[in-house]
């Protein structure tokens, strides 16, 4: 794992027992994983528990910690490419442990993280339809035909839009019919 | 339902009944030619030239036919509707049997394009799917996201007739004298 001199020297600190002794490693450690995993959560800076840090260098241990941590599960690193790496930033085994635990622990909700930093087209969340009959318009009398209107809700990063339409019965057959053969075929690649 | 016609309608129409049918024959083709692809104020001016008659006249009587035709195809006019409804304007039956057969033979493409006027989303005309997995990305390597694309393809009476126009406009190029000039040199 290559790792830039800025996030080795953050990761030195925070192996130091000068800088962090184990309580407020510990601690930091577990600030550190809460900040990537859950939106709302206290800041590393200005914590009652790390008040005695230097605060510079306390941020810039968040950001070298952070960066190690994303590109271990971004890699999916094993035990001994995670040793090998703190070890050469001099952790003492004990530290290595504690902070590959959590990265055990909390791995599967930062690679979810990772996985969603996506571009992609929006997803259909939703569809809402309406059955409509026409008897007549400012252009024709007497049309007298049933149709569909059908809305589909899309996300993409959070803003949300419609695409809406009108077919008829036989179209929204077509529609559903080819929409049936997509969900089989995703179902069978899953089981092959 | 009988169709109520303006005096200034009746009085544009009654223009027909001073020229012979096979004239009123050729009004009545112009006028669903102008309904299904447009106007062109030029063929009056020929038209009137050859008829000795002003333009104005020409256009009023082929304008009026127009309006016949949309307004007995949007209400859906019966036979004996179009024939009452027809009478008030006092033709010679044959002139009246001649209208008559011009609304039945076009009244079904009259309605389809008047139909296209009206408000409408766009319509659904097809739907491709394409089944994904995605293995790998910038911020994480060794994935396995699988994911199915779908393309619906909308049409909308607007899109549609641009694109048709536009298309028109594409060929037209080639007759121009610029393009016959290039092509007559790669020769």
């Amino acid at each position: 794992m290559e790792l830039s001199e800025s996030v080795m020297k953050g990761l030195q600190n925070v192996a130091d027992p000068n800088v962090f002794d184990l309580k407020s490693f510990t601690i930091f450690t577990e600030l550190v994983f809460d900040s990537l995993v859950s939106p709302q959560c206290e800041s590393v800076l200005g914590h009652p528990e790390l008040k005695h840090i230097d605060q510079t260098t306390l941020k810039h241990c968040h950001a070298a910690a952070t960066t190690f941590i994303l590109e271990g599960v971004k890699q999916n690193a094993d035990k001994s490419t995670i040793s090998s790496c703190l070890e050469d930033a001099r952790f003492q085994i004990e530290r290595v442990d504690l902070l590959y635990t959590s990265l055990q622990k909390n791995k599967t909700n930062l690679e979810y993280l990772l996985s969603s930093i996506d571009t992609c087209p929006p997803h259909i969340t939703d569809a809402a339809w309406r059955l409509e009959y026409c008897i007549k318009n400012s252009h024709l009398h007497k049309v007298n035909q049933p149709s569909y209107l059908i809305s589909l809700n899309t996300e993409r990063g959070g803003a949300s839009s419609e695409i809406n339409f009108s077919c008829t019965m036989e179209q929204l057959q077509d529609l559903v019919g080819k929409m049936k053969d997509a969900a089989k075929s995703l179902e069978r690649a899953s089981q092959s | 339902m009988l169709l109520v016609l303006s005096e200034e309608h009746k009085e544009h129409l009654g223009f027909l009944s001073e020229v012979d049918s096979a004239v009123v024959g050729e009004f009545g083709r112009i006028a669903v030619e102008f309904l299904k692809k447009g106007s062109n104020p030029k063929i009056f001016e020929g038209a009137a030239r050859k008829l000795n008659v002003p333009a104005e006249s020409v256009q009023h009587g082929v304008e009026g036919l127009m309006y016949l035709l949309t307004e007995s195809a949007k209400l859906m006019v019966s036979e004996g509707d179009f024939q009452d409804s027809v009478l008030v304007l006092g033709f010679s039956e044959e002139l009246n049997q001649l209208l008559l057969q011009l609304y039945l033979e076009n009244r079904k493409e009259i309605r389809q394009i008047l139909g296209k006027l009206a408000p409408s989303l766009p319509h659904y005309h097809n739907l491709e799917w394409r089944l994904d997995v995605q293995v790998s990305s910038r911020a994480l390597r060794q994935q396995l996201k699988p994911s199915v694309s779908l393309k619906l393809v909308l049409e909308d009476g607007e899109s549609l007739r641009h694109l048709i126009q536009e298309l028109e406009r594409a060929l037209a190029e080639l007759k121009s004298s610029h393009c016959r000039r290039v092509l007559r040199n790669i020769k």
